[in-house]
């Protein structure tokens, strides 16, 4: 810091700074192709709670819709038409979504960084760097707590760069969480 | 918290002759109702009660505030205690301080005085923070030093005297060819609207509905006819609005100076009311070229920082309004260093990407043909009217235009320094990122994206509006920019050569 100041130079590019200057200035290593997508899939108890969690609303819906139709059976074609949509849309999110969600999520807890996979229809995959890993926060809900799983989400500086770990078994939850905590030695510096 | 007792300081005493004024502002409606208690009553007393309660509260506010700074720049501490009935004390650690603003509204300056706030690396919502409400400009120069201290401190003391003189370089000064860009912009039709906003919530427009003037415009119109008169209002709302764009850009950025001493980045600007920001250069994580349509037709761009600790999207950010192209250029090669960053080629996203952005434009003027087509086919050619067909191909040929646009502006950069991505065509932007800067990569697809093989890059950083994203980039070369920027991704577990 003390030689960037010294020496006169005005138009200084922006200063690197942080826990990566060590990587920082060795040349690029060969192009990259690709990704593998990272190794862990969820708890196999995750498709029975997102498929729970998923026909929840719809059962509301049908049921709300049973009241209305023994006050009122006048628009018969409007109660056939919802009872359609709700019909395909609990069939959907309690068959087809869990499965397909439990095909894609995937995470991995690298020396460096965690990866994840996450999404059905919109897949997205995230990196984040440990070193700039702000807070580890656990959460479990409701029906995680009575499938006995949990959710990891790992913030960084960024709002935008947040990881999350859906569903993973209680125990290797709390085996992640020390592992993160442990390599990222979280409160040493600013990470922005 | 023995040592703290020392060292409080209180606010300038001018502020005296502020505060009264302000909380008569703030207390309008209690002063309205002690004058008219006044009137119905007879007793005047009941108004000289009220304002003598908002003077005794102005007192009070100055007599309850008071402000430290711990002398170790390292582990010390800025505090402000405030509140007269709530007592509360504000700390900020010196070392987190990143940037010092100061505002100084038109009262405040006439009587030689500025707000003074303090923003932190981590908190860039808290705008509102800590303020000190008001000092006396002349000694704003030492708090800001002081402040600032960790920026500024390595240098040798012999040097600072001379060096606070020379050693600032002006990087842009206002000019009032400026003006020229801001009828381009839409702020005064929005200072329109929410005038007419007010002014409606506040009931007035009853009673003008029925007066003479509102009638006689009435009658005007009627001998007009409907076409001279929507020609008249649109005339008039657009000449308004060029003039309190114009006059709003004046206020806003006239006098804008943007300079830089050695790590500190240095930007006033503003007319009446006179505002200062002090921005720590080792927070600067890049700068946003803005370019909406209109200003870029005419030439111009607009300047922002991307700035840890300073919100993005706000107006905290701007270091140059709408200017011309060239000077907001040389500025961030100045800030940036590499002048390829700034001006240099992109690298295109290819056709996949060219086609969605045609199908994305051209999607719905197709549609909508189609079903006039069909209506035509089904109902004769007499129900749907020429004027119909004629703005049906006005706006396929205007979005086909945008498609054009938004294809040219696609295109991404990427060393082991800099990230730099373009897109857009309303809102074109060119946003150069430290790759420093950037920790977290997000690749997302849509079942589109995914049959197109393209993918959405997202930099996450601290910085700016955090969220950097890059659309279709190529499936294949996604992960490939992120690991040329980023060393961590390319040496990570999950690479593949």
């Amino acid at each position: 810091m003390i030689s960037a100041a010294v020496s006169p130079c005005r138009f200084n590019p922006l200063r690197v700074g942080g826990i990566l200057d060590g990587v920082d200035n060795r040349e690029p290593s060969s192009a990259l192709v690709g990704m593998v997508d990272p190794a862990h899939p969820p708890s196999r108890r995750a498709p029975l709670r997102w498929a729970i969690g998923g026909v929840v609303p719809w059962l509301l819906l049908a049921a709300g819709q049973a009241i209305w139709i023994g006050f009122d059976r006048r628009l018969l074609w409007l109660h056939v038409v919802i009872a359609v949509v709700t019909v395909l849309g609990g069939s959907i999110s309690l068959a087809v979504v869990p499965l397909w969600r439990y095909r894609v999520h995937r995470w991995e807890l690298g020396p460096q960084a965690v990866y994840t996979r996450t999404g059905w229809l919109v897949q997205e995959r995230r990196i984040a760097p440990i070193s700039r890993v702000q807070t580890v926060d656990t959460y479990r809900g409701p029906l995680d707590r009575l499938f006995g799983l949990a959710n990891v989400t790992v913030t960084t500086a960024s709002s935008a760069g947040a990881v999350h770990i859906a569903a993973l078994d209680v125990a290797v939850a709390d085996q992640l969480v020390v592992q993160l905590t442990d390599i990222a030695a979280i409160g040493t510096e600013d990470a922005t | 918290m023995t040592g703290s007792q020392t060292g409080w300081q209180r606010l300038s005493p001018r502020m005296l002759l502020v505060h009264p004024v302000h909380e008569l502002i703030r207390e309008l409606p209690l002063l309205i109702g002690g004058l008219v208690l006044g009137q119905t009553t007879g007793n005047q007393s009941w108004t000289v009660a009220v304002l003598a309660l908002t003077a005794v509260v102005g007192v009070g506010r100055w007599v309850t505030t008071s402000y430290r700074i711990d002398a170790d720049p390292e582990s010390g501490q800025v505090q402000l205690r405030a509140g007269l009935l709530h007592r509360k004390v504000l700390s900020v650690p010196r070392n987190r301080i990143r940037s010092v603003q100061t505002d100084a509204p038109l009262l405040h300056r006439l009587l030689g005085l500025a707000v003074l706030r303090v923003s932190t690396g981590q908190e860039a919502r808290a705008e509102h923070g800590f303020e000190l409400n008001a000092v006396r400009v002349d000694e704003v120069p030492r708090l800001r030093a002081i402040l600032l201290a960790e920026s500024e401190s390595p240098r040798p003391v012999e040097a600072t005297t001379t060096e606070a003189a020379a050693s600032s370089t002006v990087l842009a000064r206002w000019q009032p060819s400026w003006l020229r860009y801001a009828p381009l912009s839409l702020s005064g039709l929005l200072t329109m609207g929410a005038a007419a906003g007010l002014i409606y919530q506040t009931g007035a427009v009853g009673p003008l509905q029925h007066s003479r003037l509102a009638e006689s415009a009435l009658q005007a119109a009627q001998r007009l006819g409907i076409a001279a008169t929507v020609a008249v209002i649109a005339a008039v709302v657009l000449v308004a609005s060029v003039l309190l764009a114009v006059l709003r850009s004046l206020l806003t950025y006239g006098n804008l100076v943007l300079s830089r001493r050695a790590d500190v980045l240095h930007l006033r600007h503003g007319t009446l009311r006179l505002r200062e920001h002090t921005y720590d250069m080792s927070r600067l994580r890049g700068g946003t070229l803005r370019q909406p349509l209109l200003v870029r037709i005419f030439g111009g761009a607009g300047l922002d920082a991307v700035m840890t600790g300073v919100h993005g999207a706000a107006e905290s950010s701007v270091l140059l309004p709408p200017c011309p192209r060239a000077t907001a250029e040389s500025v961030l090669t100045g800030l940036v260093g590499d002048p390829n960053v700034v001006t240099g080629p992109l690298r295109g996203h290819g056709r996949r990407a060219a086609a969605r952005r045609w199908t994305r434009a051209l999607g719905l003027p197709v549609l909508i043909g189609v079903v006039l087509v069909v209506v035509m086919a089904l109902s004769g050619t007499s129900v749907v009217p020429l004027w119909v067909w004629a703005a049906w191909v006005a706006v396929t040929a205007w979005c086909a235009l945008l498609a054009v646009d938004r294809i040219g502006a696609l295109g991404h950069r990427v060393d082991r320094n800099w990230l730099v991505m373009r897109g857009g065509s309303w809102e074109r932007r060119r946003d150069c990122l430290a790759t420093a800067g950037i920790i977290g990569w997000n690749v997302r697809q849509s079942p589109f994206q995914r049959r197109a093989g393209v993918a959405t890059l997202v930099a996450a950083t601290a910085a700016g509006t955090k969220r950097y994203p890059l659309i279709d980039v190529p499936e294949d070369q996604a992960w490939a920019v992120a690991a040329q920027a980023s060393p961590w991704v390319a040496d990570s577990i999950w690479a593949i050569r």
